[in-house]
């Protein structure tokens, strides 16, 4: 694999990995088990660049190619789901739609502060009768002087807890086209903004996954995102690169899976040799190996195809479901090495295990993916 | 004032498979005692101004090693390549070394890791202070600059030596001195942006092809085996406090705590 790597991406992934083994990986399963989020590693983070991957040098970002992000979402993730999911929502859904539909003003204004990692982002987009289906959403923004009111119900917001820019999908001037998506940036603080409670999950707990809800919140007119009717532009866009960073994502839990895999198939000893000898390990130790490169591989060439300025969203939809499923089993398969303490927190299987099922549902399910990715491969005969 | 820092750091190599050294860029990194090494230098750098020179001699696959360098923040990296250097020893490395150096002059300070990660002689800094004739302290823990002359501070056997030297000098410095700071993304971004590595070839060292690699190179190694360890497990006897004293008898016998 590293071979298809340039020196550069080398060093990124050993400087990213670095940092991860000293700051992260001693605390993953403590801020998993407290649900807290980590603000001094975070803080950190956004000194070193982890916040503005892609972000141009002038607006405080590391510039860097989406390969690059890949393998930073993987080396994070590798360390904890919970992070990697913060980072690349961050990056990927709430600071490069800004940067690619922004005007100079709301570039300068809000992708600063994001790509330094001094303020967090969030992509509002589902709410309890929308998600899979955009076109059900109900929050609304209806133009009044010179700012909207916003009425919004967000749900299931990954970093809702503690993001200061919130990209909402909603529907501007609904009487007089009930179809147009627009996105509207609010910023925590704005009255009516408020922040409900974390939600309680099964994984990726460290993340300050919540419902943002805005009563009658006054945003103003030119904290619009592109132009009215463009949200589902947006959303499309935006989710391409969202779903390269969930796939990179399953590839970071998948390899954590399959080295603590490997690891424990050395050191436990059944019928007196280690459970590396015993043929049925092997051959869910090969079936791990082949499916975590296999993602990788599908996720660098997405980000790959990304680079060089074409179209990937056939690409990226297909990592992200490969990715994620092959995450699922990884991940699972690694639980049953270790046997009955792979079902404990005792170790940090059961964790990846926990992680691993949400990269299956957000950022657009498998089934949804299998619709888009059908759609392309059927059209492209 | 400012400082002209010199670092000679190496590109080593991970991993021999079949016990052949090939130096490619999959198969070599930058020296992790290279490291604190950069750290030390970059933070006199940010306290007393001036710049960092990052010199390494190998092949092109040397180059990821100067890239790293730039990354931490080094302003300007050499490498001395050339087919004549391969098969050089510590002695004809340092022979090319010194000439680099000498060609870098003046500068205040130059510094080497305590040794390499693949080979482990720590054998070229000090020849190559020998080289230049310049005075030489190895395992260094701080410097710092105090009325014209460097304050250097070394550990040896429970002790601090601590010695004033007058610039131009050689360092070796303590891997566990300057713990390297975590590499900023946009220093890797901008580390890779441009192409502005020197290469100097043995000619433009002033050195002829017989002072360097395999015909300047005293030394031969014959053999290289990997070396199979075993362990063997043994459970101490007697009560808990008979296996402590066991234990601590075996570990301070070893050397391994102090008496």
């Amino acid at each position: 694999m590293n071979s298809i790597l340039s020196e550069k991406h080398r060093i990124v992934r050993r400087s990213v990995r670095s940092f991860c083994e000293r700051e992260i990986r001693p605390i993953a399963a403590e801020i998993d088990r407290e649900a807290r989020f980590p603000w001094e590693v975070v803080e950190k983070m956004g000194k070193l660049g982890y916040f503005g991957i892609q972000a141009p040098r002038e607006l405080g970002g590391a510039d860097l190619d989406s390969l690059s992000y890949a393998i930073i979402v993987e080396e994070i993730s590798r360390a904890s789901g919970s992070l990697g999911l913060c980072v690349t929502v961050h990056n990927s859904v709430a600071l490069y739609p800004i940067l690619s539909f922004g005007s100079q003003a709301q570039r300068e204004r809000w992708a600063t502060p994001l790509a330094r990692g001094e303020k967090i982002g969030a992509f509002c987009l589902t709410e309890p009768n929308a998600g899979s289906d955009a076109s059900g959403i109900e929050a609304t923004a209806v133009s009044d002087g010179d700012a909207y009111v916003v009425n919004a119900n967000k749900v299931f917001v990954t970093n809702g807890g503690v993001a200061d820019i919130c990209l909402l999908f909603l529907k501007t001037n609904p009487s007089v086209d009930p179809r147009e998506i627009s996105v509207v940036v609010a910023e925590r603080g704005t009255p009516g903004f408020v922040v409900g409670d974390l939600e309680d999950l099964c994984g990726m707990r460290a993340n300050p996954v919540s419902s943002i809800r805005l009563y009658d919140s006054r945003v103003p007119l030119e904290n619009l995102l592109g132009q009215e009717g463009m949200g589902l532009k947006i959303g499309l866009a935006t989710l391409d690169t969202g779903r390269m960073g969930i796939a990179a994502q399953a590839v970071g839990i998948a390899q954590a899976a399959l080295e603590e895999g490997i690891l424990y198939a050395q050191q436990r000893r059944q019928f007196k040799v280690p459970l590396s000898k015993h043929q049925a390990i092997q051959m869910m130790i090969a079936d791990m190996g082949t499916l975590v490169e296999a993602s990788r591989l599908m996720t660098y060439r997405a980000a790959a195809i990304r680079d060089s300025g074409k179209r990937f969203s056939q690409e990226s939809a297909m990592a992200k479901l490969f990715a994620s499923e092959a995450c699922c089993k990884v991940t699972d398969l690694a639980v049953q090495i270790h046997g009955g303490y792979g079902y404990s927190k005792s170790y940090p299987v059961e964790r990846y295990y926990r992680d691993a099922r949400v990269t299956r549902i957000y950022e657009g399910s498998s089934e949804v993916h299998r619709m888009v990715i059908a759609r392309g491969v059927m059209g492209k005969k | 004032m400012g400082f002209h820092i010199v670092v000679c750091i190496k590109s080593v190599i991970l991993a021999a498979p079949e016990e052949k050294v090939l130096r490619t860029e999959d198969s070599t990194a930058l020296n992790p005692f290279d490291r604190p090494v950069l750290e030390a230098a970059i933070r006199l750098k940010e306290v007393h101004g001036g710049h960092v020179t990052a010199v390494t001699m190998g092949p092109e696959a040397s180059l990821s090693a100067l890239l790293e360098a730039r990354a931490f923040g080094v302003d300007r990296e050499i490498l001395i390549c050339d087919p004549t250097l391969a098969g050089s020893d510590t002695l004809a490395t340092s022979t090319a070394l010194g000439a680099g150096l000498q060609k870098l002059s003046p500068f205040d300070l130059v510094l080497f890791g305590v040794r390499t990660a693949d080979s482990d002689t720590g054998q070229v800094g000090p020849q190559t202070s020998v080289r230049l004739g310049i005075p030489f302290i190895s395992m260094v823990q701080s410097i710092k600059w105090q009325k014209g002359t460097f304050r250097v501070k070394r550990v040896a056997d429970h002790f601090v030596e601590e010695y004033e030297v007058p610039s131009p000098v050689a360092l070796t410095i303590h891997p566990r001195a300057f713990a390297p700071r975590d590499l900023a993304l946009s220093g890797i971004g901008q580390a890779f942006r441009s192409d502005r590595i020197e290469r100097w070839s043995v000619a433009d060292l002033g050195l002829s092809a017989d002072m360097v690699g395999d015909a300047g190179s005293p030394t031969r190694v014959l053999s290289m085996k990997r070396i199979k360890e075993t362990k063997k497990c043994e459970f101490l006897k007697g009560d808990a406090r008979e296996q402590a004293e066991e234990l601590m008898k075996r570990l301070s016998e070893s050397g391994a705590i102090g008496a």
